[in-house]
């Protein structure tokens, strides 16, 4: 059974059709990466998949429990909406993170919110949770800046706090939404080379990139998206490199890959 | 005489303090409910709040007291603010918790919504609730904010308390004013404003600290 199903998902934005009939898998460990150009719907899909947008029909089943169909989506409450986003994490372009709090306590806010709303925090759980959380962070090569505040780093550490973030509540399935996009091109390394170390270790994840290069090497496979339709998928270096597709090709070939 | 005087000054601005506390402890989180009305997507709550704001923010206060304070007893033939100082001090203090709160109340929605919505989406996707999301990520980032405008709509409330005046409620100045038919002297008005700056000043101070605790984020 695969970890992800997607099946026939569909949005619209008031009369436009933002995504029509997405569907594919994903098995556990599977890297998937997401190309196509702004507008085509990459960042809508990922956001469906987080429940920041309810789609307007089709299913999304994770490890063959439902969590959404559009046959029943008004029985869905925020209660409930909440344990399903537990089965993914986002990061996003612009990081989003919680200016008041260090870079551990980013990382930590929420474990210890939600240990505390189970009545299962006490002082070991929180010292286990700081622990993870700093462990998260050197894994992100951060280990000095888990007292600094994210104004005092530079975009690339903001990044990758957001990552140590997001992994520290465990999804299933964790999903970047052009994670290098609003950096510097000097900084887009070492943001890239997190992923991939992740990748090694077997994360599920769904990258929506412009790095070609690294959306071939890194991911398992890959999805070509234009105008809201999946044009192409299949093995990330067959798509890039020799794709199918008139649509693809076009786009490969005015990106480049570098 | 100076004795006397300030006697007299700290009697009534005592009255002062009193309506500017007890007006600041009502107000504020009323202001804090009335935003939240204000920003409702339900339209039969928004829309008659934003009708009481336009009231509240586009009339005098004067008016206002005068009319909370007479307005019952003359349309209604009952005087709901029972007899003397107390019953006056009472409708001064609503007239201006219901001013007060309607003024903090666009302070606290412009400070909700220059808050970027990416703060409350990455508290969403990483699984916590509304409720968490606000009191723990997104209420000091508002506090951050509003600090400025803030400070300057409760200093503005000092001097306002002494619109009270107008319904008899003794705050400093009417003390200060009962000298020039008393004693024929003019200086105890002057020495009414002392107290205002030195409260004033005392308010900027602390608005200072604040503002300098919260810059350790951006």
């Amino acid at each position: 059974m695969s970890l992800l199903e997607v099946q026939n998902l569909q949005k619209n934005f008031e009369e436009t059709r933002v995504l029509s009939d997405i569907t594919f898998s994903m098995e556990r460990g599977e890297t998937l990466s997401i190309i196509g150009s702004s507008g085509s719907g990459k960042t809508t899909l990922l956001r469906c998949l987080n429940f920041l947008e309810t789609p307007d029909a089709g299913r999304i089943v994770v490890n063959g429990d439902v969590m959404f169909d559009g046959n029943e989506k008004n029985t869905y409450r925020e209660r409930e909406i909440r344990k399903k986003r537990l089965h993914f994490g986002l990061v996003f372009q612009a990081f989003h993170l919680f200016p008041q709090y260090t870079a551990l306590e980013n990382v930590t806010l929420t474990p210890i919110l939600i240990a505390k709303e189970r009545k299962e925090l006490n002082a070991a759980k929180k010292e286990a949770i700081i622990a993870e959380g700093t462990a998260l962070l050197d894994t992100m090569g951060l280990s000095d800046r888990r007292d600094n505040y994210p104004h005092q780093l530079s975009g690339g550490q903001c990044q990758r706090v957001a990552i140590a973030r997001a992994l520290a509540m465990k999804p299933d399935i964790l999903c970047f939404d052009e994670p290098t996009s609003a950096l510097d091109p000097e900084l887009t390394g070492e943001v890239l080379r997190v992923i991939r170390e992740l990748a090694q270790k077997d994360t599920t994840m769904i990258i929506v990139t412009h790095e070609m290069a690294f959306a071939r090497d890194v991911a398992d496979n890959c999805i070509f998206m234009d105008g809201g339709v999946i044009v192409e998928k299949g093995k990330a270096a067959d798509v890039i490199d020799h794709p199918q597709e008139e649509r693809t090709k076009k786009f490969v070939s005015r990106i480049g890959v570098v | 005489m100076f004795l006397t005087v300030t006697s007299s000054l700290l009697e009534g601005f005592l009255t002062t303090v009193r309506l500017f506390v007890l007006t600041l402890v009502f107000a504020l989180p009323l202001g804090l409910i009335i935003s939240f009305g204000s920003m409702s997507r339900f339209s039969v709550l928004r829309l008659p709040i934003r009708f009481l704001i336009w009231i509240v923010r586009g009339t005098p206060l004067l008016l206002q007291l005068l009319i909370i304070y007479y307005g019952p007893g003359i349309m209604l033939g009952n005087n709901v603010w029972g007899s003397g100082d107390n019953g006056r001090f009472v409708a001064a203090l609503v007239a201006f918790v219901v001013n007060y709160a309607c003024y903090f109340s666009e302070i606290y929605r412009g400070g909700i919504q220059s808050i970027p919505v990416g703060q409350q989406e990455a508290g969403q996707v990483l699984g916590l609730s509304g409720r968490q999301i606000f009191f723990k990520i997104t209420l000091l980032q508002v506090i951050k904010r509003i600090v400025p405008p803030m400070s300057n709509e409760i200093i503005t409330l000092v001097k306002d308390t002494s619109l009270a005046r107008v319904i008899a409620v003794y705050e400093i100045i009417w003390s200060g004013q009962a000298f020039i038919k008393s004693a024929g002297i003019v200086w105890p008005l002057f020495y009414t404003g002392v107290f205002y700056l030195l409260f004033s000043g005392l308010l900027t101070m602390l608005f200072g600290r604040i503002e300098k605790k919260l810059d350790y984020f951006r």
